[in-house]
């Protein structure tokens, strides 16, 4: 009892605190750059091929390899092949 | 009935039917007409909040000194950022559409290549001339949103540098203009007394009934809450004299609720009343903010007096919280309502102060004479006595707290002496507020440990309530009382630590930023250390846990119930099953956790030999528990005989098998033994089992007669098979008796004790209604010849003689036949 109470807090305490951030999947087979503008400042953020990373916690806009501009908010997953970016 | 119903749900599927259609037309509607849409929408949306960016930049640049006024355009400039993120995504939708029509089309033929139709290429053209102007609308967005993003910086940077303005600005005091000080004062009580009046008089003349419907509202919503509380909560409320001695939870439970229902009745009352007075504009401007401040002091003093009161209970000592004297609780009480009147006193008055415009050195002359006020009582708390030690000399409070509530003291009054007046009124102010706050918070920690005690819990109304409601036992409701004390723990926490840092001027906003920031991982070295992820691998295996434990049960218990299987093979795959899924929920687990276990890799296989080789004989073990499991050479329940143990099998678990002997002894085998050594199961296939009874009759009796006398003694018992036949085996010539065995089977062999018994009775009885005789070890002796033996001569010398004589008469007859004379022959050698 007392473990399933224990669990249930954790579950609760995950769940509020849930990294819940953006990620990226560079699917092509060279490294691609992404131009981040978050709180303030424009940061440069380069994959390498077939890396996922996790930026952007809280809402952004961001620049694709061609040029296209995205606001995300955060919950979205940018899969990159052939320089275009499709939004999920 | 039916039918009306049955008419109010076709009605309501009828209207939402129609609003979709309604919908999906207009959708369809404006699909049509999107591109121009969305950007212009769009671009209308982001020229209002440029606007609204310009607006509050210059109303930053106007209250450059207004630190509220600062935060309130903080948290409008952030609402402008959400909203100007949201008008970006609006983009996203067209943004597909245009990207995944691009894609049907194709890339543009190369040189050479031959042309494609015109109406390719303008539609390419078209969207691409869209997709560009969208990348310019995102792009001045995100411009807007650098810029948003830097006033709110700017902002934070001013508000810090206020503050460090604040603590350090040093005002020149001049003690001369004491008399001067003292005059303004005089002019400004004045002052207000005509403000108050002229507004008492504007209220009675114009207001007097909403005012009037307005204080009865808030008595009315206060009283609510007393009464309320008071029949919801009863006992709960006040301290009841008559009782002896009151455990600490209820003390606890008497403070907490006392102070916080008349505290909250207060606040209620307070806050209706200055909200009811707004709403019907009873109030003007400057009466408002003195009002609204009035109320607050009121407010923070009642409650910091009605906390002492609950915490030092001057009158009624055993429902102290603290164990103080009594003299020392009065004078504490008093010191701490001084000390919270005269904080609030401070904050009314520079309110009023700033309302009314007074000069400046009136202020800092009301700041400087308050903080020193402050300052001296909190030193006077500091240096009461208020604990006693065993021989009844007043203690002082352990040295740490004094030492540190002696140092604030002091610091406030040096601070004012020496000019630094915004110092030590913030000093004096957090005094009075961290202190309430870690005072509760003490209060807090105390009821979780006094819940934490052993049976403390149960004995609680609360606990009592659970237990009937659930019917727990107490062992249960204990380890309930552990989780609530680490419940109240956190929650303490997690309350008082952020109101703290709240009051010390951090925003909400940043404190949940910080939250996440730490929550979701940060590094140490190269490590990613991520709270967020250890407590969902957690999670996950705790969820895993309890989803193996239910499977387990509902396989055991709805599937392998209903099917034939026996007892033993359902607890094997039972215990595998568990095994397989916790294992399961751990590998889940430490990957939901994102630990990465690479570099874990290298020192494992180093370490894996020296653990290998220690941990040699539990593998095999374990090894041989799964093979056990499998392959069942025994199951709970049988008889096996293991070397020298034999009993029954209780348990097989993975790394023992635990054996019940006849002894009632638990003997616990390693199945490493079991495997590798040869194992007896009397109950194998079955319970058939084979008992002898040797028996020893005398040399003399009749062989075939107690031949048929033991096979009729085995064949009469009723346990005993006819299937194999029973057997009687004359089995040896021994040297005391004949020897013979009985030889019969039984259905169980666990009736072997009886089955023998009865046996040997049945033998005992037959034979001496025979008279057949069992034998003792025998020895014959027989004696062997019968003849009288001559004796032996009694005297040598005479016997010698008479031989001689003998001889001579012997040679006398045979001399006469011989001439010669005999010399006397010698004696022939006696050997």
């Amino acid at each position: 009892m007392k473990r399933f109470l224990v669990a249930a807090g954790a579950l609760v305490l995950a769940m509020s605190g849930a990294a819940h951030a953006a990620s990226a999947v560079n699917l092509d087979a060279e490294p691609r750059t992404l131009i981040v503008t978050e709180g303030g400042s424009k940061t440069e953020l380069s994959l390498a091929a077939g890396e996922t990373v996790e930026f952007c916690s809280s809402g952004c806009f961001v620049t694709l390899p061609n040029g296209d501009r995205e606001a995300l908010t955060g919950d979205e997953t940018v899969e990159i092949s052939g320089g275009a970016a499709r939004i999920k | 009935m039916l039918f009306s119903a049955v008419r109010r749900i076709a009605a309501t599927l009828f209207i939402f039917t129609a609003v979709l259609v309604a919908n999906a037309a207009a959708q369809d509607a404006d699909l049509g007409k999107a591109p121009a849409g969305v950007v212009s929408d769009q671009q209308e949306v982001i020229a209002s909040i440029t606007a609204r960016t310009d607006a509050l930049q210059k109303k930053m640049e106007q209250s450059a000194e207004d630190d509220a006024g600062l935060v309130d355009i903080r948290l409008q400039l952030e609402q402008l950022s959400r909203d100007l993120l949201q008008s970006g995504v609006a983009f996203r939708p067209r943004l597909a559409e245009i990207n995944a029509r691009l894609e049907q089309l194709g890339k543009p033929p190369a040189e050479g290549q031959p042309p494609e139709p015109a109406v390719v290429t303008s539609e390419r053209e078209k969207l691409n001339a869209e997709k560009t102007e969208i990348n310019a609308v995102l792009g001045v967005a995100e411009n807007l949103s650098i810029r948003i993003d830097r006033l709110i910086s700017q902002i934070t940077e001013i508000r810090r540098s206020l503050f460090q303005n604040l603590l350090t600005k040093r005002y020149q005091i001049n003690f001369a203009l004491g008399s001067e000080v003292a005059d303004a004062f005089k002019t400004e009580m004045n002052d207000l007394y005509r403000t108050v009046s002229s507004w008492v008089r504007f209220v009675v003349s114009f207001k007097l009934k909403s005012m009037l419907a307005a204080t009865f509202f808030a008595l009315g919503a206060a009283a609510v809450i007393i009464i309320g509380g008071r029949r919801m909560f009863g006992r709960m409320f006040e301290p009841d004299g008559r009782v002896e001695e009151p455990s600490y939870l209820s003390r606890l439970s008497v403070a907490f609720w006392s102070t916080f229902m008349q505290s909250a009745a207060l606040v209620v009352f307070l806050g209706v009343t200055y909200y009811l007075f707004a709403y019907f504009e009873v109030l003007r401007g400057d009466i408002g903010a003195m009002l609204w401040s009035l109320f607050y002091v009121i407010a923070i003093v009642f409650f910091v007096s009605r906390l002492g009161m609950a915490v030092l209970s001057p009158k009624l000592p055993k429902w102290r919280l603290i164990p103080v004297e009594s003299g020392a609780a009065r004078w504490l009480m008093l010191l701490i309502t001084a000390t919270a009147l005269f904080t609030g006193l401070d904050y009314f008055l520079s309110s009023v102060y700033q309302v009314l415009g007074s000069p400046v050195a009136l202020t800092v002359g009301e700041a400087l004479t308050s903080t020193v006020v402050i300052g001296v009582l909190v030193i006077l708390i500091g240096l009461v006595k208020p604990f006693v030690d065993e021989e009844g000399r007043p203690k002082p409070w352990p040295r740490l707290f004094r030492y540190i509530v002696l140092t604030l003291g002091g610091v406030t009054i040096a601070a004012a002496l020496l000019g630094y007046i915004g110092l030590a009124r913030f000093v004096s102010q957090q005094i009075v507020i961290t202190g309430t706050i870690l005072a509760t918070m003490y209060i807090g920690f105390l009821s979780s440990q006094a819940i934490n005690e052993e049976d403390a819990f149960i004995k609680t109304t609360v606990g009592r309530r659970i237990k009937r409601m659930f019917t727990l036992d107490d062992a249960t409701l204990d380890q309930l009382g552990l989780v609530t004390s680490m419940v109240i723990n956190l929650l303490v926490l997690t309350v008082g630590v952020p109101l703290i840092l709240f009051t010390w001027g951090f925003q909400p906003g940043d404190m949940i930023t910080w939250l996440y920031r730490i929550g979701s991982g940060f590094q140490i070295g190269s490590f990613t250390f991520s709270p967020a992820g250890l407590l969902s691998g957690v999670m996950v295996f705790a969820i895993g846990y309890f989803l193996t434990r239910w499977f387990q049960g509902w396989l055991d218990g709805s599937v392998m119930a209903r099917s034939k299987v026996d007892a033993g093979v359902r607890n094997s795959i039972r215990l595998a099953v568990g095994y397989a899924g916790v294992a399961i929920a751990g590998l889940i687990a430490v990957s939901a956790a994102g630990i990465d276990l690479s570099n874990l890799a290298l020192v494992a296989g180093a370490l894996s030999l020296g653990i290998g080789f220690g941990l040699q004989n539990v593998v095999s073990n374990f090894v041989s528990g799964l093979i056990l499991l499998a392959e069942r050479p025994f199951k709970v329940g049988d008889w096996i005989v293991a070397g020298a143990v034999s009993g029954t099998v209780k348990k097989i678990s993975v790394r023992a098998t635990e054996i019940e002997t006849f002894q009632r002894q638990s003997v616990i085998l390693p199945n490493s033994d079991l495997i590798n050594s040869a194992v007896g199961n009397w109950t194998h296939r079955n319970k058939l089992g084979r008992v002898e009874v040797p028996i020893g009759v005398a040399y003399g009796s009749d062989a075939k007669r107690v031949h048929q006398i033991l096979l009729d003694i085995a064949r009469g018992h009723p346990l005993v098979l006819k299937n194999p036949e029973p057997f009687v085996l004359f089995s040896a010539f021994a040297d005391s008796s004949m020897n013979f065995e009985i030889r019969v089977f039984l259905a169980d062999i666990g009736n072997s004790a009886f089955v023998q018994n009865d046996l040997r009775f049945a033998i005992l009885e037959a034979f001496e209604r025979e008279h057949i005789d069992i034998p003792f070890p025998q020895r014959s002796i027989r004696v062997v010849g019968d003849k009288q033996a001559t004796p032996w001569p009694a005297d040598d010398e005479q016997a010698e003689a008479e031989y001689a004589a003998m001889e001579q008469e012997r040679l006398k007859k045979s001399g006469e036949e011989t001439a010669k004379p005999k010399s006397r022959r010698r004696k022939p050698d006696p050997s």
